[in-house]
C-alpha cells in the first residue's frame, strides 16, 4: 500500500469516526461525491466537522466556504490538499 | 487504590465572561461549590478587581483571562491560553453585558453600537472562538446570558433588548445546528436581579419594580447562577435551543 492509497484509507477512517458514519470505511470509495445527489449524504454540519477534524489531526486549515467546497468534494481531493499541505 | 482514583471526577473546565461582575462572581462561586473537579476561567476586561480576589482565594481552580469580547483576536487569545493548558474546554457562559438606556428617539448611533457589539457580538464572537475544540470534543455547553428584556422589551431600552433578543434567537439557531455533535447550547432570561445594575436605581423605581414582580421580590444572583449551572450540568444533555426565564413570575 503506498502513502496515498494509506492516507485515503485514514481520512476514510477519520469520516466514519467524526461524522458517526453507518458504512464502513471500506465501503466509501475514494471519487464517491461526498455531497449532493448520489453522494455519500454529507450536509454543512458535518463539513463543519470535518473542517474541524482535518485542522486538528493534519494541521491543515480551510479558512473560507470556497476552499471548504473544493477541498470537501471527495476523499481524493481531501487527499490532494493534504498532500499539498504536508509538502509546503 | 483503584477505587479512590475512580471516585475522582474528571476535570471540567469552565469559561465566564463578564465575571468581575456580580453574576459574572455568583456563577463563579456556583461552579466552584459544586465540583471539586471544576477549573474555572474568569474572563475580565475594563475592571477585574473581585475576579482578580477569586483567582487569589482559589489559586488551583480559578484563573483570570483578559478578554474584550467585542474582538475576536481578544478571544482567540484567551482560548488558546485556557487550551494550552488544560487541553479541554467543556463550558463557555457568555455572561458579559453592558446596557446604556435611552428613548430611541434620542440613542446616539455609538450607544446602539456598544451595546449591541457586547451583549450580541460578544455572543457571536465567543460561540466562534470555542466551538472548533467542542466540536472535536464531541462535547460541550454554551449557556448565553440573555435577559428578560428580550422578551418584555422595554422602553428606554431598544439596543440592549434588540440585543439579548438577538441572543435567544441566536442560541436557538446554533442549538439546532451543533445539537447533534454533542453540544447544548441555551439561554438564561434573567429579571430584575440583585447586581450593582439594580443597586443604581432609584427607591421609587425598585418600589415600581417590586410591583411587577408576583414573587414581590428580585432575584439573588445565586439563583440565577443555579440555573447556569444546571444548564451546563450532564444531566441537562438534552434540553438545548431553551430560553429559560428566571424572573419571579413576571412573563
Amino acid at each position: 500500500m503506498n502513502n496515498s492509497t494509506e492516507l485515503k484509507v485514514e481520512i476514510k477512517r477519520m469520516m466514519v469516526e467524526n461524522l458517526m458514519l453507518k458504512s464502513g470505511a471500506e465501503e466509501i470509495a475514494d471519487d464517491q461525491p461526498l455531497f449532493g445527489p448520489g453522494s455519500l449524504g454529507l450536509d454543512s454540519v458535518d463539513a463543519l466537522q470535518l473542517v474541524v477534524a482535518l485542522d486538528k489531526n493534519y494541521g491543515l486549515k480551510i479558512p473560507d466556504p470556497e476552499t471548504a467546497r473544493k477541498t470537501l468534494q471527495s476523499v481524493n481531493t481531501i487527499a490532494a490538499a493534504l498532500e499539498a499541505h504536508a509538502g509546503k | 487504590m483503584k477505587e479512590h482514583l475512580q471516585e475522582t471526577p474528571p476535570p471540567r473546565v469552565i469559561l465566564i465572561t463578564g465575571a468581575n461582575g456580580g453574576l459574572g462572581r455568583a456563577t463563579s462561586r456556583a461552579f466552584l461549590q459544586e465540583s471539586p473537579a471544576n477549573l474555572i476561567w474568569l474572563g475580565v476586561h475594563t475592571r477585574r478587581e473581585h475576579a482578580d480576589q477569586l483567582a487569589q482565594e482559589n489559586p488551583d481552580r480559578c484563573f483570570c483571562a483578559t478578554l474584550d469580547v467585542t474582538r475576536p483576536g481578544s478571544w482567540k487569545q484567551a482560548v488558546a491560553e485556557i487550551l494550552a493548558r488544560h487541553r479541554r474546554l467543556d463550558v463557555l457562559v457568555n455572561n458579559a453585558g453592558s446596557h446604556e438606556d435611552a428613548l430611541l428617539a434620542t440613542m446616539t448611533t455609538d450607544s446602539w453600537q456598544r451595546v449591541l457589539a457586547t451583549n450580541l457580538d460578544g455572543v457571536f464572537h465567543g460561540c466562534q472562538a470555542v466551538l472548533p475544540t467542542m466540536i472535536s470534543q464531541r462535547h460541550g455547553r454554551i449557556v448565553n446570558v440573555a435577559s428578560l428584556s428580550a422578551l418584555l422589551a422595554p422602553p428606554g431600552q431598544a439596543n440592549y433588548a434588540a440585543a439579548k433578543a438577538g441572543v435567544v434567537a441566536l442560541t436557538s439557531s446554533l442549538a439546532k445546528e451543533v445539537a447533534r455533535i454533542g453540544i447544548t447550547v441555551n439561554a438564561i432570561c434573567p429579571g430584575f436581579v440583585e447586581t450593582g445594575v439594580l443597586a443604581v436605581m432609584g427607591e421609587e423605581e425598585r418600589k415600581r419594580a417590586l410591583g411587577i414582580i408576583p414573587m414581590r421580590r428580585f432575584g439573588r444572583p445565586e439563583e440565577i447562577a443555579a440555573a447556569v449551572c444546571f444548564l451546563a450540568c450532564a444531566g441537562s444533555g438534552y434540553i438545548t435551543g431553551s430560553a429559560l426565564k428566571i424572573d419571579g413570575g413576571i412573563f
